[in-house]
């Protein structure tokens, strides 16, 4: 469907093909403050971080068999901050040791008028969700904990419910295409999360 | 320039000087400049690419395909400005040139239709004016000059400013006011304001003739 796997051309058209290195897991609402505890502990030393974020996923259609797809993310509570936008490729199917999930991605930050601009290129939001935890970094992996919300009422982000009881954890690493013992990287630092969280590679195929 | 403020400017097009090359028109006017006492720092770049909705894209939207302009300006060397006519102008940084290339299947680009201007930044007191060559490919398309009014923000504050200073040097070829102020008069001038001049400017000389063979150098 698409072009060969990134990471055999880690440089296209002049630009370096940057990929992202993702681990998921998740923990019930009564687990959170434990998490937190170990998380502060071994991380980067720094003022622990809170993020609110709307997020919106658009869909452009053409005769191709599957959309393309673009996120559009906008911070609620840091007023100033550029938009978001990024692209996710699909997850490099490789090898079966690789312990995370591969995927191409492209970040680009905006101005303020992306939703506009991006109907006035035909696509289309599909849906959106709000996202509420806490972020670590350690190193050049980043930690997210957060609980994502539904949007009652659609473009209207003050009546939101919650998901479920539970608080997703992703551990990522955007990083050159070709520097594959990121993951090996990313495997020891889930080992010491064990047995609050367990982080893993979890295809997005496979639940659909 | 305090980076705070952002400049009322003005785009246009310069004709050809009647009898002489695209060169020594831009000559005449930097000479011009030169002798009003302005001062050279550096070369400027503005480049504009066209790209189109691809065929397959449109049975689906029921709509005309749509022109998207992605243009550069080596003012804002980090950044990427993406523009509609009469829509959105987009400023993002420059991977969006690579999301582009991942666009591929539902954008085109008509690679033949990338014009670019080229030229000399001179600095004179608040003003900074920049003459470019219009280029396309091979050929010399045109004269671009922009003057920028560096300590003004709003630009119906400052545009009989800019008029006077561009007869001191263009004289009977002082445009009229941009469009681009048209609507907005007290409204606060940005990038993507001049990006849109420059969007004009180039589609005006896309459609022109092409400067006779003899008149180029």
């Amino acid at each position: 469907m698409e072009a060969p796997p990134v990471t055999m051309m880690p440089v296209t058209g002049g630009t370096i093909n940057m990929m992202e290195y993702l681990l998921q897991g998740s923990v019930l609402d009564h687990s959170l403050e434990s998490l937190i505890h170990r998380l502060r502990g071994l991380c980067d030393n720094m003022e622990p971080e809170t993020f609110l974020d709307h997020e919106m996923v658009f869909l452009l259609k053409g005769q191709q068999a599957s959309p393309f797809v673009l996120r559009g993310r906008r911070s609620m509570d840091r007023t100033g901050a550029p938009w978001h936008l990024r692209y996710l490729g699909q997850p490099e199917m490789g090898d079966k040791n690789r312990h995370a999930l591969v995927r191409n991605c492209v970040d680009i930050a905006t101005s303020e008028n992306l939703t506009d601009f991006l109907m006035e290129m035909g696509f289309r939001m599909d849906h959106e969700f709000v996202a509420k935890g806490h972020l670590f970094r350690k190193g050049i992996m980043k930690i997210m904990v957060y609980k994502i919300f539904r949007i009652l009422v659609p473009g209207n982000t003050d009546s939101i419910e919650a998901l479920s009881l539970s608080y997703l954890v992703e551990l990522s690493v955007v990083a050159p295409a070709g520097q594959d013992m990121v993951s090996d990287d990313m495997r020891n630092f889930a080992e010491q999360l064990k047995p609050l969280v367990h982080l893993e590679k979890i295809d997005p195929k496979r639940l659909m | 320039m305090s980076p705070f403020l952002l400049e009322g400017g003005s785009v246009s097009q310069m004709p050809v000087a009647e009898g002489k090359s695209v060169q020594q028109t831009v000559e005449l006017l930097t000479r011009k400049l030169e002798m009003l006492g302005a001062e050279k720092q550096g070369t400027f770049c503005v480049d504009c690419e066209t790209y189109h909705t691809a065929a397959s894209t449109l049975g689906s939207q029921g709509q005309a395909g749509k022109l998207m302009y992605v243009m550069h300006n080596s003012e804002y060397p980090l950044s990427c400005f993406a523009l509609f006519e009469n829509g959105p102008c987009l400023i993002a940084d420059t991977n969006f040139d690579v999301l582009m290339v991942k666009l591929k299947g539902f954008f085109q680009s008509a690679k033949a239709s990338k014009i670019e201007t080229r030229g000399t930044r001179y600095q004179y007191c608040d003003f900074l004016v920049k003459v470019g060559t219009v280029t396309m490919g091979p050929s010399a398309r045109g004269i671009s000059v922009e003057v920028e009014y560096g300590p003004c923000v709003v630009a119906s504050d400052c545009w009989s400013l800019l008029l006077e200073f561009l007869q001191n040097f263009l004289g009977s070829h002082t445009p009229g006011a941009p469009t681009v102020f048209g609507n907005r008069h007290d409204a606060v001038y940005g990038p993507a304001d001049t990006m849109v001049q420059y969007m004009e400017l180039f589609n005006k000389i896309r459609k022109q003739q092409q400067v006779p063979v003899a008149g180029i150098r």
